[in-house]
């Protein structure tokens, strides 16, 4: 039954675009903002906006990563260091020296 | 409303025809059930006929034998005699139907301009046995560039290359051990079977 | 404190009416509004998005959790169903970012589906199917979860096939509701034994009783829904098949939020779970093979789609790999993170997609950072989150993975092979940028380039804060339940980074080297990679075809054969035929005949009578 349903909706919405007449033709502009004209060979133009919003998205993400890896490196080269038992003195262990009764 | 009209000449035939009766029932029953939607399913349901209802015209004819009778059968599905090949007589009721090359509709080429693009197919083109299991969206017989044997090979060495290598990873597994595990008694000296009359020397884990 | 729970149960029950009112509220308008789904159903998302908050602001700061049972549905004899609802951590959590990524996709499709004549049965569509995964999240009782989780099935199929009248997007509908279903007959199998052996379905007196019992057939029933539905191996050729549906479509349902219901499915009951070493190395095992298999394929694709999906399907398999390890809050962890990116990184192929006039091969790509900054800005960071560079969303789960992993006791094996995945993640990632960001423009002069637009930036830059922001803000604000290891030797620690480094010089190293080698026929292993390791080609072969000639052949030929000709007629003449000649043969008249015929049956009769 959904494709009847699909094909009433096709009709009604071609019936509608029908009856509004040829002023709204639905275009791949698709919605707000400026229309870029396509250029030959060309980079199109941008606009200042778009630029600074990728700049700014690239700049934030750089800004955390290495704000982080400057105060908080540790999460990325381990938290504690690994415990190496050798280098553990006997005062740390609380062990009596040898010669103690 | 073309089974109103219908049922009621069948009404009308009754008393020439009281073998109809069953069909009759059957007729208002399915009406009853579609509850007077003409166009659907009570259209759907009277239009639905058995296989034993097949006309003479869409039936294979009977299998060809002579060279004569060969050329009628390609020139009645539409492809030259020296395309034409009936599948063999063995009584399974293929008749003179042509034994096309199984291949699938997805194989087509796609950019060409078929009168029928959903099914890639051509008007009056002949149609294979099985077509229903060569449509797009079910067998799929193209080309491959590696051959079906070297695939399966590769596709179920790989595989069993995977579980071989989990079952050693299983008898091998990876772990970080902080030290050497320590039991109590001696590590276990009894219980893994050592000797209980020799006292085996003291296992210290410890060292001050 | 009892007015917690109200307001938290208030909010909840809020978000949900939220959600659902655009579906009724449809029904009541003869004709739609050609922007109704803008003005209503994302602004419904956004509005819940913003209600669900309260909930996670209160869980975060109270810890609150909470199952809400209200409705009697039915009684069998003494087996109860309920609809209840469970407001823990998982729900909680993972709800507003559904929203929030349900939200972004959704203004990004009310550009992407602009010209489409029903996109408002579209957005309907995917509200449906996002109130599906509200049901399937927070549902505490099997049978609810069941709902939400055929839901979702059906919503994906419907939404795989949105561009109907093209039999690919059939055939790729087909696969995904057919390999579903192989899932959800584990699914099944697992709420029967479940009924039976449990005489539940409410997870927590599941959970009690499940104590005590072999829970080994239902587990593997589990897994197999969980691999039908998040596309493990064996079960996965659906999910690069699914990136024929539209673009939101992929980056909603197949990256983000349905494909990660059979992780979460294996979350929820992982209390089921945890004491079973064989469930859970099957988990590790499948999710091993899964990630590595799925990166082999991702490797070599160039249709950009593919590739995304590839990595999605990866990431599932750590995901797995995380369940096998018995770590299902790491799991979910990726799954929340993974959320952000990988819808982001959808939503950016999508501008590409549209921005070059629908094309998807990245070799026709190229110096899109000069042309759509915006976009491959995002793509950069979704790409680099994937990776799981330090501090953005990635890390944060895939390093405490990864970690879990080293430090675990676990299959050496499947080690090896998470280990090698997670390098390649890189490779296949920085080809993406590769191909698509940077060197020239490789695509026809006259494009109609256009990201300028509010609708497509906004989502884009909203998801970009979330993967950036997200993965600490997660980690901080959550206390693990199972204590992370914190100490461990630097090799271990650095492991991560440093294949992750690895497996981008590899693929740098590589990729300039293409530059300078002469053009060459492809080894037949290149083809394994290319071809996704034949697995599609071989079952999406051998079985349709020998299934439908069988039961073609038996439906039409052979049983009429057999039984209406060969032991009906045919065999009762061949029987007759020899018995009439047979006995024909003997009565000739002579007496000798006669004579044994007749003490052959006297014989017999005194047998009888003896016997």
């Amino acid at each position: 039954m959904s494709f009847f349903g699909r094909t009433l909706g096709i009709l009604r919405t071609g019936t509608q675009l029908f009856r509004r007449g040829p002023q709204r033709i639905p275009t791949r502009k698709a919605s707000d903002g400026p229309h870029i004209e396509p250029l030959y060979r060309q980079y199109p133009q941008l606009t200042k906006k778009q630029k600074f919003d990728a700049e700014f998205l690239s700049g934030a993400m750089w800004f955390w990563i290495l704000w982080h890896l400057w105060h908080d490196s540790d999460a990325v080269l381990g938290h504690f260091p690994w415990p190496d038992a050798s280098e553990w003195t006997d005062a740390e262990l609380g062990i009596p020296p040898d010669d103690e009764e | 409303m073309p089974t109103h009209t219908s049922s009621a000449c069948v009404l009308f035939m009754l008393p020439e025809q009281p073998v109809n009766m069953a069909g009759v029932v059957f007729r208002r029953w399915a009406r009853a059930l579609s509850n007077g939607n003409r166009s659907g399913i009570s259209a759907f349901l009277l239009g639905n006929r058995a296989a034993s209802g097949m006309t003479k015209d869409s039936l294979p004819g009977s299998y060809p034998k002579t060279p004569e009778e060969r050329a009628a059968a390609a020139k009645k599905y539409n492809i030259r005699v020296e395309d034409y090949e009936p599948y063999p007589d063995r009584g399974e009721g293929f008749g003179d139907y042509p034994k096309l090359p199984e291949r699938s509709q997805s194989e087509r080429d796609p950019w060409y301009q078929w009168d029928h693009p959903d099914l890639r197919r051509n008007w009056g083109e002949p149609m294979h046995w099985d077509f229903d299991a060569y449509i797009r969206n079910r067998v799929d017989t193209s080309p491959s560039p590696v051959s079906w044997s070297s695939m399966s090979k590769q596709l179920f060495g790989f595989i069993g290359f995977m579980l071989l290598m989990f079952y050693l990873g299983e008898k091998f597994p990876s772990y970080q051990p902080v030290a050497p595990k320590q039991y109590p008694y001696n590590d276990l000296y009894l219980e893994r079977g050592g000797d209980p009359d020799k006292q085996p020397e003291e296992v210290k884990h410890y060292e001050i | 404190m009892p007015s917690l729970h109200i307001i938290l149960t208030t909010s909840f029950i809020i978000t949900l009416v939220i959600l659902i009112s655009p579906v009724f509220t449809s029904i009541l308008y003869k004709s739609l509004n050609p922007n109704w789904h803008t003005h209503h159903i994302k602004t419904a998302v956004k509005m819940a998005f913003f209600t669900s908050l309260l909930p996670l602001f209160l869980h975060l700061h109270t810890g609150t959790e909470l199952t809400i049972t209200n409705l009697h549905w039915m009684n069998i004899m003494t087996f109860d169903i309920n609809t209840s609802f469970k407001l823990d951590h998982l729900s909680i959590t993972f709800v507003p970012i559904a929203l929030y990524v349900t939200w972004a996709i959704l203004e990004f499709a009310s550009w992407y589906m602009k010209s489409d004549p029903n996109i408002n049965q579209f957005f309907k569509f995917l509200l449906i199917f996002l109130i599906a995964m509200v049901t399937l999240v927070t549902a505490n009782n099997m049978f609810q979860l069941f709902i939400g989780w055929e839901g979702v099935g059906i919503m994906s199929f419907l939404l795989i096939g949105w561009w109907w009248a093209r039999a690919d997007a059939n055939t790729a509908a087909l696969q995904a509701v057919l390999y579903n279903r192989v899932g959800d007959v584990g699914l099944i199998f697992a709420l029967g034994w479940m009924a039976t052996n449990l005489n539940s379905w409410e997870m927590q007196q599941m959970f009690i009783t499940a104590k005590s019992l072999d829970m080994n057939a239902p587990l593997i029933g589990l897994i197999l829904a969980a691999t039908g539905k998040s596309a493990q191996f064996g079960l996965h050729p659906w999910l690069p098949s699914a990136m024929e549906g539209p673009t939101p479509v992929s980056a909603l349902l197949h990256s983000s939020t349905m494909v990660v219901a059979g992780i979460f499915l294996l979350v929820r009951l992982s209390p089921l779970m945890q004491d079973n070493p064989f469930a859970l190395t099957t988990c590790l095992i499948l999710g091993a093979l899964t990630t590595l298999f799925t990166t082999i394929c991702a490797l070599t694709q160039n249709d950009i789609k593919k590739i995304i999906a590839f990595s999605t399907s990866s990431q599932l398999g750590l995901m797995m790999v995380t369940i096998g390890l018995n770590q299902p809050y790491l799991a979910f962890l990726h799954i929340c993170t993974h959320a952000f990116f990988k819808a982001m990184l959808f939503l950016c192929s999508g501008v590409i997609i549209h921005a070059l006039n629908n094309e998807q091969d990245i070799r026709k790509m190229g110096g899109l950072h000069y042309l759509i900054p915006t976009t491959t800005s995002c793509l950069t960071i979704g790409s680099l989150a994937l990776m799981g560079t330090p501090f953005l969303a990635g890390f944060f789960s895939k390093d405490a993975i990864i970690e879990a992993l080293n430090n675990s006791y676990l299959n050496a094996w499947a080690l090896a092979l998470t280990l090698l995945a997670t390098s390649l993640t890189a490779a296949y990632s920085l080809r993406m940028i590769f191909f698509v960001n940077m060197n020239f423009p490789r695509f026809p002069a006259l494009s109609p380039i256009n990201e300028n637009i509010k609708s497509i930036t906004n989502p884009l830059k909203r998801l970009a804060w979330g993967t950036i922001l997200a993965g600490l803000l997660m980690t901080c604000a959550v206390l693990p339940p199972k204590p992370p290891m914190l100490s461990m030797p630097p090799y271990i620690k650095l492991t991560a980074l440093v294949i992750t480094i690895l497996g981008l010089t590899i693929a740098l190293e590589l990729a300039l080297f293409t530059n300078k080698q002469r053009p060459y026929m492809p080894k037949q292993y290149f083809y394994f990679s290319t071809m996704l390791g034949y697995y599609p080609t071989i079952m999406h072969r051998f079985f349709p075809y020998t299934f439908l000639k069988l039961s073609q052949t038996i439906a039409t030929m052979t049983i009429d054969q057999t039984w209406l000709e060969k032991t009906g007629p045919k065999t009762i003449t061949s029987l007759n035929l020899s018995l009439a000649t047979t006995t024909s043969n003997i009565q000739k008249g002579m007496i000798k005949t006669f004579l044994s015929l007749f003490f052959t049956t006297l014989m017999i009769i005194i047998l009888l009578n003896y016997y």
